[in-house]
């Protein structure tokens, strides 16, 4: 095979392509953080049944629900993504995963991350 | 019948505390979690990488905070990466190896220190501390 068939105009542009389609999916996951903290107040509030207990249990097995009160945004985001996706698994946080849209999700996480101990909701 | 049983257990009730002291897994889990050995851990094991030493440092932006976190919590969340029920690139590899015992102290240690808060939202209750006691903690 020849340098010259190497370079063929298919291939290049399947390189192209590929090199476009990479910048747009490296763009598509250094999207910012973008909730609205306001907003997520009013999504949470079926979050509190659980998370807003102190040292409220979740049972079989049992264990304390996590504090989520100051958790970073991205990680919030993170795991209710994969709850929806099925990568984590959680009879009632897949429901309530999936219960939010990508934006809602951004919008209760700003909401928790923003949250100090002394907040009165 | 009542002989065979006694002399069954006779021999083997030395036999079974005889293994289990020889076994290292049955008697680390006999050893209460600790704190100051999950914060050696955490250095030697490379948590503290992206985690900081008092569980407050988030690497990259999906990185959670543990610091306060429920002692618990942390501990079902070790066991749930190292036996692949919950997936990560990075948490995979790292619990794949913990001893349950290493779990527990890790777990102490974040536990410990302050970070998560806690609140409270039913009336007329102030909110507790971040780092407040709780029921299941070692």
């Amino acid at each position: 095979m020849t340098l010259n068939a190497l370079f063929s105009k298919p291939l290049l542009a399947t390189l192209w392509l590929a090199a476009i389609v990479s910048v747009g999916l490296d763009s598509a996951s250094a999207e910012t953080l973008d909730g609205d903290a306001e907003r997520g107040r009013e999504l949470a509030f079926t979050c509190m049944g659980c998370h807003g207990i102190p040292h409220y249990q979740n049972v079989y097995p049992t264990y304390s629900v996590p504090r989520i009160a100051g958790q970073s945004e991205g990680y919030i985001v993170a795991a209710l993504r994969a709850y929806r996706q099925g990568q984590r698994r959680h009879v009632t946080m897949t429901a309530q995963s999936h219960a939010l849209n990508d934006q809602e999700m951004k919008d209760v996480a700003a909401f928790f991350a923003a949250m100090t101990e002394d907040d009165d909701t | 019948m009542i002989s065979g049983h006694s002399m069954l257990l006779k021999w083997l009730a030395p036999a079974v505390l005889v293994v289990m002291s020889w076994s290292p897994v049955s008697a680390q889990a006999q050893t209460a979690a600790s704190a100051e050995r999950g914060l050696s851990l955490s250095a030697q094991l490379g948590c503290q990488g992206c985690h900081g030493e008092d569980g407050n440092l988030m690497l990259d932006a999906d990185y959670p905070k543990l610091g306060g976190q429920h002692y618990d919590y942390l501990v079902v969340a070790l066991q749930a990466y190292r036996s692949g029920d919950r997936d990560h690139a990075i948490m995979s590899s790292f619990a794949r190896d913990l001893s349950d015992q290493q779990i527990r102290d890790l777990s102490a240690w974040y536990a410990s220190q302050s970070g998560l808060g806690e609140w409270d939202v039913r009336p007329q209750r102030r909110r507790g501390r971040g780092t407040g006691r709780n029921p299941s903690d070692p």
